[in-house]
């Protein structure tokens, strides 16, 4: 069956069982590792992807619910403007230390801020509450994500 | 060979599951995970799938005079967010699961998969929801209690398809949802509660309790609830211990990896309590 | 010289931040098959026969039968199986792989395998001892025979799974007909090689050994990734063609090893001026099917028996007992978290029961520089623990609170825990077992590598061990390259457990650079190697567990400040304040980042995380059922890292990854005793069991 939509700012068209897992898409087909599979459950978030701007987890995604979307990966965020600011602070802060659970971090961050460019912390660690991390115990990355909201004034 | 259908629009969707015999799924985050297969192979549908999420012309929230209108493929996330939703629906929403699990998730989805854990269900059973179900003869209007008949059991019929989620205006006092998970996000319920009163004139107008993750499916008793219509909320206060007797004889909570029977009978009835002493 | 602990950006980065960082399962090969394991489904049985399916073109099975070598996995104790033969001692045991190219294909031959077993009475409780161990200090007899006070408890603990987020997995090829190459999510080059050798019976150079990025280990990827290893080595033996095993999570949570489950039973005997003169104790830990660590963990736990204390006269017993559980290892503190939850417990509910200030009670056992250890060595360096305590309970308000909340129904707690973690590992371990060696070589552009066996798994050794070397030579960091270990190209510097990267890998290193400083030739070719060697002060006498344990000790203050609901029983942390002392940090923000996550873990342990078996089946074993803290669980930190260098260590450096989580369970239980007025005996102290403290008449 043929799915069509939107992938990192270029149209694309899938030839797949539209039952297929997202990530599964992503990395398998797509060659798109950077999103991560850490429960297959959509508990981790570590397969978190941007779905017209929203965070959603790629393992419990069926590709057939993409049709017609925009979809944008970490590899697609990568290059943008806000996603430097975003990785600037998280080096300042310290929010990454074994990387599993980063790119999703990214991802959440990301959809925080493009709905409220100001949030406070408990607003910020809502946002990120469905991306578990083991390693930093999240406050180096709440840090990181209020830094960045206000470092970049105006991009969000 | 299984079939795959994605509808464009809610009359081809109609058609498709009059046709043949499709599984309808929403976001999927709940269908997903229980028809898991094993790590990069598709889930385990067994059956013909019908998408839903995609169909634009069931998201909606549209107020009425005297009800409130959810169209079934609005994501919680947007309910979330929307003005018009009640805020304690919106309470509910906030405390289940994951900004990322909000986006895909629908109550349609809740109630068809009709969890006995499930949060929006309690809320539904308590403001009196009306669920549409429409096939390509006609729309079916149902109390939610009449759709749920038991852990993961719907009348939902193979040709139907939820619409729509109707709430009744509900003139309201006081409202409390309180939600017992394993921690403050990202859990399942151990057990549930929600509760509203209308008052007038320092007399209970309208008493409702509603408990969720405590038996089979949502435990809501409206013959409990009418005893103490036009009590004084003073009287209500004094009475408090019966009215927690009454509810101990219905409700039956189980242990199981997240939690012992024991600790949700006591909290259930703890939540129940403290509604009342805080009125 | 600018201060080493100035912070510098982490090394990897950029990679990471990106998702370009290549973890195992983002490899992928030509001609690459997957293997997934068929396992026990009973607790003990015998295996009496096993019927395979007729199997298509390309697919195999690999069983003991097809074990060139020994079968079983090369770690401390010899006795876990690659595979197992005629019985099965737990739920999930491997019994074999199916490899081959199609999952669905291999699901559908585990499907039709069919395996006739006859069931065998299991055991769970302590019942089973297989390692021994027991130390004494000082006069024993008298002591215990006539004291004032004579006060005895006993104290539980439950499992914690170390729920790294990067699920175990390996690759493993055919790099020649002869050397299998093995890629995979480990702490340990060297462990994973040296049992895979052992396994395939076969020559060092035939195997090695890669690592990639890891996500997250704490001791989890320590011991049992040698067991995918050495399944995976004999598999691309026989099939000769690469293949990958990635476990799915509940396949993660339910076979591979977690914290000890333990029980410590502690009694003291008490003079008249409510001086502590001696501790009796015993620690039983489940060790589960198979010993592995296990005699290791107990050593450590029994160590810690007097945590931050100096009490003349002990007498520690310690049993591990093998139960038809899923084997359990090593998880970061191994062994301490257990012990020094209990001591910090204990302490206190001797002073509530005497009446005496707890507060007080501590600082009148609080050991002093100069003291003997538990084990009769030397607390050698200064302890500057009373200061710590000092800045702690200032910055916390912690008196304060103590006594506000000390008043009935007021449901709030502040719990403060004292400890201390030996560095490196215990004992003679460092000479005897390890015997590290590192290298540094330079090319002719002047570029220096480090060549150790050392993974970087989110704790920032690569930015450390630069910062060290790149100190020394007084170079920039960039000049130094640090790639991920090889065993084909580093030598074995030991495991990266036991807090002693940076301590003794660091200080190797720190060596290694001031020789190629001293003798350095611009623009020629260089190596230097440097080896451990043990300080002639440290004497140890394994058998009598008697003299210095380890060489160094690093030492922490944790408070944890709580509200209990007295409606769902339900603990929420307010706020968290730490005090550490690790020598010196070689980079405060990865050490700041060890506190924050070390902390929520240590947490966690004590109040959130559950997990228990019925008749030996895990009943949580998945990121849903299993409870670690998210973003809204977690609690405000702030935490103070005070200098004391330890002049063995590299500009001072003592041991950093574990003390961070050996104290935060004490510190919460405390905190919830509190808050509800009741002693905590057991952790987790979940709402569940917080509900039935409240409710008991006694």
């Amino acid at each position: 069956m043929s799915i069509k939509f939107k992938l990192n700012n270029k149209d694309i068209e899938l030839n797949l069982d539209p039952s297929m897992r997202f990530l599964d898409v992503l990395r398998n087909h797509l060659n798109l590792t950077g999103s991560k599979e850490g429960c297959g459950e959509g508990e981790c978030g570590a397969c978190a992807i941007l779905l017209d701007g929203h965070i959603v987890h790629s393992c419990i995604l069926p590709l057939a619910n993409v049709f017609g979307r925009e979809i944008i990966t970490i590899e697609g965020f990568k290059e943008t403007k806000r996603y430097q600011v975003l990785a600037d602070a998280m080096l300042e802060e310290g929010g990454s230390q074994c990387g599993i659970c980063t790119p999703g971090m990214m991802i959440a961050a990301e959809s925080l801020l493009s709905q409220n460019s100001k949030p406070t912390d408990e607003e910020i660690r809502i946002g990120i509450s469905g991306n578990l991390c083991r390693c930093t115990g999240y406050n180096m990355i709440v840090k990181a994500i209020k830094t960045a909201s206000k470092k970049g004034d105006g991009l969000w | 060979m299984v079939k795959h259908a994605i509808p464009k629009n809610v009359s081809e969707a109609l058609n498709y599951l009059y046709d043949g015999d499709y599984k309808v799924i929403a976001g999927g985050t709940d269908l997903m995970i229980q028809k898991r297969n094993t790590a990069e192979l598709p889930p385990n549908f067994n059956s013909n799938i019908l998408y839903a999420f995609n169909l634009e012309e069931l998201k909606y929230v549209i107020k009425e005079k005297h009800q409130l209108r959810i169209g079934s493929m609005t994501s919680l996330e947007t309910l979330l967010h929307h003005p018009d939703v009640p805020q304690l629906l919106k309470d509910v929403i906030m405390e289940m699961a994951s900004p990322g699990i909000r986006n895909m998730a629908t109550l349609a989805g809740n109630i068809a998969n009709a969890s006995p854990a499930g949060d929006s269900l309690v809320v539904l059973y308590l403001m009196d929801a009306i669920v549409v179900l429409s096939s390509i003869y006609q729309n079916r209007y149902l109390p939610i209690e009449k759709i749920i008949t038991g852990p993961r059991k719907t009348v939902i019929q193979s040709n139907e398809l939820i619409k729509e989620i109707i709430i009744p205006n509900h003139v309201v006092t006081q409202t409390s949802w309180v939600k017992v998970g394993g921690r403050q996000a990202d859990a399942i319920s151990k057990v549930s509660f929600a509760g509203a009163i209308t008052i007038e004139d320092d007399r209970v107008v309208d008493l409702r309790i509603a408990l969720g993750a405590i038996y089979k499916n949502v435990v809501r008793d409206r013959n409990i609830e009418k005893l103490y219509r036009q009590e004084t909320i003073a009287h209500l206060k004094d009475e408090v211990q019966n009215v927690l007797s009454h509810y101990k004889d219905i409700i039956s909570p189980i242990d199981d990896q997240r939690s012992t029977k024991d600790y949700r009978f006591k909290v259930a009835l703890n939540l129940i309590e403290d509604f009342i002493n805080k009125l | 010289m600018k201060d080493i602990s100035i912070s510098v950006p982490k090394e990897d980065h950029n990679e990471k931040v990106s998702g370009s960082s290549p973890y195992v399962s983002d490899i992928k090969m030509d001609h690459m098959l997957y293997a997934k394991t068929v396992r026990s489904d009973h607790a003990k049985a015998k295996i009496m026969s096993i019927e395979i399916p007729p199997l298509p073109n390309g697919y195999f099975v690999v069983d003991y039968k097809d074990i060139p070598g020994k079968n079983y996995v090369k770690m401390i104790f010899e006795d876990w199986p690659v595979f197992a033969e005629e019985s099965v001692n737990y739920i999930g045991e491997p019994i074999m792989l199916v490899v081959g190219k199609n999952k669905q294909t291999i699901d559908d031959i585990i499907d039709q395998i069919k395996i006739v077993y006859k069931l065998l009475k299991p055991v769970f409780e302590y019942k089973k001892s297989v390692i021994h161990k027991q130390f004494n200090k000082g006069n024993n007899k008298q002591v215990f025979q006539k004291q004032e006070y004579s006060i005895s408890h006993t104290y539980e603990t439950g499992y914690q799974e170390q729920a790294y987020i990067e699920p175990q997995g390996f690759i493993a090829y055919p790099e020649t007909k002869d050397k299998v190459t093995l890629i995979g999510s480990i702490q340990c080059p060297y462990y994973v090689k040296n049992a895979v050798i052992n396994t395939l019976g076969c020559e060092p150079e035939q195997v090695r050994v890669i690592q990639p990025s890891v996500g997250g280990a704490f001791g989890g990827k320590e011991e049992f990734p040698s067991i995918m290893a050495c399944q995976l080595a004999v598999a691309v033996r026989k099939i000769q063609l690469p293949i990958k095993m990635i476990y799915e999570r509940e396949e993660d949570m339910e076979v591979t090893t977690k914290r000890h489950p333990s029980k410590i039973t502690l009694t003291a005997s008490i003079n008249s001026d409510y001086k502590i003169e001696g501790i009796k104790a015993h620690v039983s830990l489940d060790s589960g099917a198979y010993i592995g660590l296990s005699g290791v963990v107990l050593a450590r736990a029994m160590i810690a028996a007097t945590s931050a204390y100096t009490v003349d006269n002990l007498d520690i017993s310690g049993d591990v007992y093998a139960t038809n559980t899923v084997p359990n290892g090593a998880f970061r503190g191994f062994g301490a978290p257990q012990m020094i939850f209990a001591m910090e417990m204990f302490i206190h509910h001797i002073a509530k029961e005497l009446k005496q200030d707890p507060f007080t009670m501590r600082m009148n056992h609080l050991a002093k520089q100069g003291d003997l250890t538990s084990t009769s060595g030397l607390f050698r360096d200064p302890i500057i623990m009373e200061k710590m305590i000092e800045k702690a309970t200032e910055i916390s308000g912690y008196h304060e609170k103590v006594k506000a909340y000390a008043a009935p129904s007021v449901y709030k707690g502040i719990g403060m825990s004292w400890f201390l973690h030996g560095c490196g590992f215990t004992g003679s371990g460092e000479s005897t077992h390890i015997n590290a060696k590192v290298k540094l070589k330079k090319d002719e552009n002047n570029q220096v590598y480090i060549l150790v066996a050392a993974v970087d798994m989110g704790q920032g050794c690569k930015t450390s061990l630069k910062k060290i070397v790149a100190q020394t030579l007084e170079c920039k960091l960039d000049q130094i390259t640090f790639d991920n270990p090889d065993t084909d190209f580093v030598p074995d510097s030991g495991p990266t457990v036991a807090s002693r990267t940076v301590m003794i890998v660091g200080g190797l290193l720190a060596r290694a650079a001031l020789k190629m400083k001293e003798t350095w030739k611009q623009d020629e070719r260089m190596e230097v190697n440097e080896n451990y060697v043990q300080p002639e002060y440290i004497k140890w006498d394994e058998d009598q567990m008697i003299g210095d344990a380890y060489p160094a000790y690093s030492w922490g203050v944790n408070i944890v400040e709580v509200e209990v609901s007295p409606i769902t029983y339900q603990t929420k942390l307010k706020h968290i304040w730490s005090v550490y002392d690790v020598g010196k940090a070689i980079d405060k923000r990865l050490v700041l980042g060890q506190a924050d996550g070390g902390i929520a873990q240590g947490v966690a342990y004590g109040y959130l995380e559950v997990m228990n078996h019925e008749k030996g089946k895990l009943r949580q074993k998945s990121m849903t059922d299993y409870i670690i803290p998210t973003s809204v669980d977690m609690a405000p930190t702030d935490t103070v890292i005070m200098e004391n260098p330890y002049i063995l260590g590299p500009y001072g450096a003592k041991g950093v990854g574990e003390l961070t989580l050996v104290g935060g369970a004490p510190a919460v239980a405390l905190a919830i005793e509190l808050a509800i007025g009741k002693n905590v005996y057991k952790i987790p102290a979940s709402p569940e069991y917080v509900l039935e403290l409240m409710t008991d008449e006694h």
